[in-house]
């Protein structure tokens, strides 16, 4: 049962009314809930994290560890000037932050959350979340094409480039989990992952994905970096190349929106890997939707992680890896995983 | 074996190894009009239209590769230019230029088809002292804006006239950018003066074929501080040796001094005590090792991106070096620690507890060089990137006049240490690194396998100091209370600064204040390269080039 439907069954209105009625006010918890991550991620934890990285404190003088510098920035970031450079193409200036948050924010609607926290559950739930999921990148080209400089334009072509060459992978490594449970249904997939796949002692490890197919789950992991845009693969941002890429020009609030997308991104992408690999909110004695959260915290984890330790590899040598490397080995995994599934069947 | 070896171009050298002018004046025959006794060297008089052939004589058939430094300067009569000549195999033997010409027509030939390296060089002299170089192949100005009236170093400059620059009368539009032709399809792009990756206020105008680097052209001159002149202004003896620490400020700071304390030690003919002299070798390769963990640390950052882990690792380790610098000089930045004839100030009490705080950095430093080999030259991606680009080959170092880390990552084995002695270094075991890869990695190794050499400097040092004898601790020798050497005594001297060879060129008129004060920076003269090492190359190897490069504006711009 999705949430609007437990919701609406909750509610004292009927028919139609109830129906959009409940759909908003899960819209707005599931909205609220990941916005409330991506504060706790952007202003704080990534400071403390990669503080944590490089031998240094980070913020700790406002508020218990220094929690209530989400509060301070967000009023510092709200009331700054929002500066429109001349010449910039207005709609598709002002839509591109809009687009870059909301796609990432959209993709929530089919994820399983566990705890019966789930907007949506359409049969293409895989193919839903891929595509908006991809049109973040539409956002940053957009972006910088219509901020009239230079290093946002070669910023915004550096994104199309990298998207292409690593969104095929991307999806070819998520159509290898379809293979296995011949669904795209996000709650199907997340039920095929319950099973044990074998006991070591008193443990059962669970038939996730990732067990079963660690390849894929490799693969995918770096795919993912490439599509969130972190090192290695931040080359659309590249700050000691080309500034900040794409999003050079953007103040205030549109910088809130675009900084705000790249993080509800790097969560949409661990609660895509949480669900096609790590069994969704699948865990012991916690609610599911703790666990659910644990995941993608640990794939935000290894995303700062990577920002600190991993060299920028050069926009060629991406490409390489992508289309030389990357394709090659999602389309073996995909032939290996039918291989597989039919000895099976 | 080949049988046929390339004829050494050694002619003016005597079989002991030593330079001998008189042959070296047969060899220019009728070119030399007159010689002139500096105190490093001797200097040739040649006419202004004979400069190319002469210089291209001295560097086919005597061996001066390296055109240290061109300075240029005005007498009441005359305008000079001194092209300072060494060689990269024995820096010892060395040879000046002079050109001089009249007041009225200041224009001299130019060495630039002869040494790279005088490109830029004449045009700094052009710019601020008023020198024309014919055929120049970009007689602009390079430090002040062009837009500039007069030149600041001549004698008719009037100071007194304010010089405002608007960027609308700075900067033209409709000029022609870059080299390359219009129609082709290419993108003018301006990195910097404001830019994360350009370590200060360095402009690239930059012309970019897709992302690929199609022409570079760096703009330097935003943080001039009329260095130079503050100097000429100040007296010998205390006023000039705060200055040096800004120049490279970024932990070089002794090193620089020792350039100016060289230079005026040999002019003045001042001894220094040997105890100092270990003092300011301890010091001096306590600050290589800061300003090298900065560079390597910079350098990580411009690849990784601004959240690496290695930046921070540097910086906390500098932090250390930065306290035993500040125990013994009282400063972290802006050391003025070395005075001439010695240093401020003896070790600080009780020795043996620094001793020991010395010892314990030595003690955890090659840990920590592990850590740094660890994340940056066994790394995969790291090599990835930096192995093969930024190519500077060694033959194209030296027409650059390029020293220092930037020269031994192309294989030139160059370093005033060990090939110029000064201090205590002829005396002490250590090597000079090199490295044959000429690219961007070897840069970044160089420096890391240097810092191990300065440690090992730094140890013997400690072990000389503590068992120096302490009735013998002398820190400083009889020096005059005023300076004021003989008129017209000239002396060009360099010492091995962090980024290279870092030289000055003094000339006394019998005041107590030199009458001209020329820096040679390495870092001005490094930073020519970097069109060899970018152009053709993607912008990423472009950024790292420039961060293997290592420049510090204050050393460029001076």
């Amino acid at each position: 049962m999705t949430l609007p439907e437990t919701l609406n069954g909750l509610l004292p209105i009927g028919g139609l009314a109830g129906e959009v009625v409940a759909a908003v006010i899960g819209a707005a918890l599931i909205g609220t809930i990941m916005l409330t991550n991506t504060a706790v991620a952007g202003p704080w934890a990534k400071r403390k994290i990669t503080a944590k990285f490089t031998d240094r404190i980070a913020v700790n003088r406002v508020g218990p560890a220094g929690l209530l510098i989400i509060v301070a920035d967000a009023v510092r970031l709200l009331a700054k000037e929002l500066i429109v450079p001349e010449g910039v193409d207005r709609p598709a200036w002002d839509l591109a932050p809009l687009l870059i948050a909301s796609s990432a924010l959209l993709g929530f609607a089919v994820i399983p959350m566990g705890s019966g926290l789930q907007l949506a559950d359409p049969e293409t739930g895989l193919a839903f979340v891929f595509a908006v999921a991809s049109m973040a990148s539409l956002g940053l080209v957009m972006a910088g094409y219509a901020s009239n400089n230079k290093f946002s334009f070669l910023g915004g072509l550096r994104a199309v480039a990298q998207n292409l060459a690593y969104e095929i992978p991307l999806v070819l490594t998520g159509a290898s989990v379809v293979l296995f449970t011949g669904t795209l249904q996000m709650s199907e997939i997340v039920a095929a992952q319950q099973g044990a796949l074998f006991t070591l002692g008193p443990v059962a490890i669970p038939s996730w994905f990732a067990f079963v197919n660690p390849f894929a789950f490799v693969l995918f992991m770096i795919a993912n970096l490439a599509e969130v845009g972190r090192n290695p693969f931040d080359i659309p941002e590249a700050p000691t190349e080309i500034v900040a890429g794409y999003q050079t020009e953007y103040s205030s609030v549109y910088f809130v929106l675009v900084y705000l997308g790249e993080f509800v991104h790097i969560f949409l992408g661990g609660a895509i890997a949480a669900t096609l690999f790590l069994g969704g909110p699948a865990g012991p004695i916690l609610p599911g939707f703790v666990w659910f959260l644990i995941k993608i915290w640990a794939v935000f984890l290894f995303t700062q992680w990577a920002r600190s330790a991993l060299p920028r590899v050069r926009i060629d040598q991406l490409i390489q890896i992508g289309w030389k490397g990357m394709l090659v080995l999602s389309f073996a995994n995909l032939v290996l995983t039918a291989v597989i599934v039919g000895a099976i069947a | 074996m080949s049988l046929e070896q390339p004829r050494q171009p050694d002619a003016g050298v005597t079989p002991e190894g030593d330079l001998d002018y008189d042959e070296l004046a047969d060899l220019l025959g009728e070119r030399v009009l007159d010689r002139e006794e500096h105190i490093n060297a001797e200097g040739f008089v040649v006419r202004p239209d004979e400069v190319e052939d002469t210089l291209s004589t001295l560097k086919q058939e005597a061996g001066f590769d390296h055109l240290s430094c061109v300075t240029a300067q005005d007498y009441q009569d005359r305008y000079e230019s001194i092209y300072h000549l060494k060689k990269y195999d024995d820096p010892t033997q060395e040879l000046s230029v002079v050109v001089p010409t009249t007041r009225d027509d200041p224009t001299s030939e130019s060495a630039a088809g002869v040494f790279d390296t005088a490109d830029w060089q004449e045009r700094e002299a052009f710019d601020l002292v008023g020198v024309d170089y014919e055929g120049h192949p970009d007689p602009r100005r390079i430090l002040l804006p062009e837009t500039w009236q007069g030149h600041p170093l001549s004698q008719d400059y009037n100071q007194d006239k304010p010089q405002i620059v608007p960027l609308r009368e700075h900067a033209n539009p409709t000029e022609e950018r870059t080299n390359v032709p219009q129609e082709s399809d290419t993108m003018f792009i301006n990195i910097g003066p404001h830019h994360p990756a350009t370590h200060g206020v360095l402009h690239i105008k930059t012309t970019l074929d897709g992302e690929q680097v199609a022409d570079i052209d760096p703009d330097v001159g935003y943080l001039h501080r009329c260095e130079e002149q503050m100097c000429q202004q100040s007296t010998y003896r205390h006023q000039i040796m705060p200055y040096p620490d800004r120049w490279d400020y970024i932990s070089a700071g002794i090193l620089n001094e020792w350039a100016y304390a060289r230079a005026a030690e040999d002019m003045a003919d001042l001894a220094v005590p040997e105890y100092a002299q270990v003092i300011r070798t301890m010091s001096a390769e306590m600050c290589r090792i800061a300003a090298h963990l900065l560079a390597v640390g910079t350098f990580a950052l411009d690849i990784y991106g601004d959240f690496t882990a290695i930046f921070m690792y540097a910086i906390r380790d500098r932090e250390v070096i930065q306290n035993l610098l500040e125990d013994l000089t009282g400063q972290r930045l802006m050391f003025n620690y070395l005075r001439l004839g010695g240093v401020a100030w003896d070790l600080p009490e009780p020795r043996e507890e620094y001793f020991e705080s010395v010892r314990d950095f030595l003690d955890e430093w090659p840990s920590r060089l592990e850590e740094y080999h660890n994340l940056l030259t066994s790394n995969e991606l790291f090599q990835m990137r930096v192995v093969d680009t930024g190519i500077l080959p060694p033959e194209e170092a030296k027409s650059y006049g390029a020293t220092g880390p930037v020269a031994r990552g192309s294989g030139v084995d160059y370093d005033l240490r060990r090939d110029d002695p000064y201090g205590y270094y002829d005396q002490l075991d250590w090597d000079v690194v090199t490295d044959e890869g000429c690219d961007n990695f070897a840069r970044a190794s160089v420096r890391l396998q240097e810092m191990e050499e300065s440690a090992r400097i730094i140890e013997q040092c400690v072990d000389l100091l503590e068992d120096w004898p302490e009735d013998e601790r002398d820190i400083q020798s009889n020096v005059p209370r005023t300076l004021k050497p003989e008129p017209d005594t000239e002396i060009y001297r360099a010492v091995e600064g962090a980024k290279g060879e870092l030289g000055i060129y003094m000339r006394s008129d019998g005041t107590d204040k030199p009458a001209r004060f020329k820096i040679r920076s390495p870092c001005f003269c490094n930073l020519q390269t970097l069109p060899v090492m970018a152009e053709g190359e993607y912008i990423p190897d472009m950024i790292a080039a420039l961060g293997s490069l290592d420049i510090v504006l204050g050393e460029v711009d001076r």
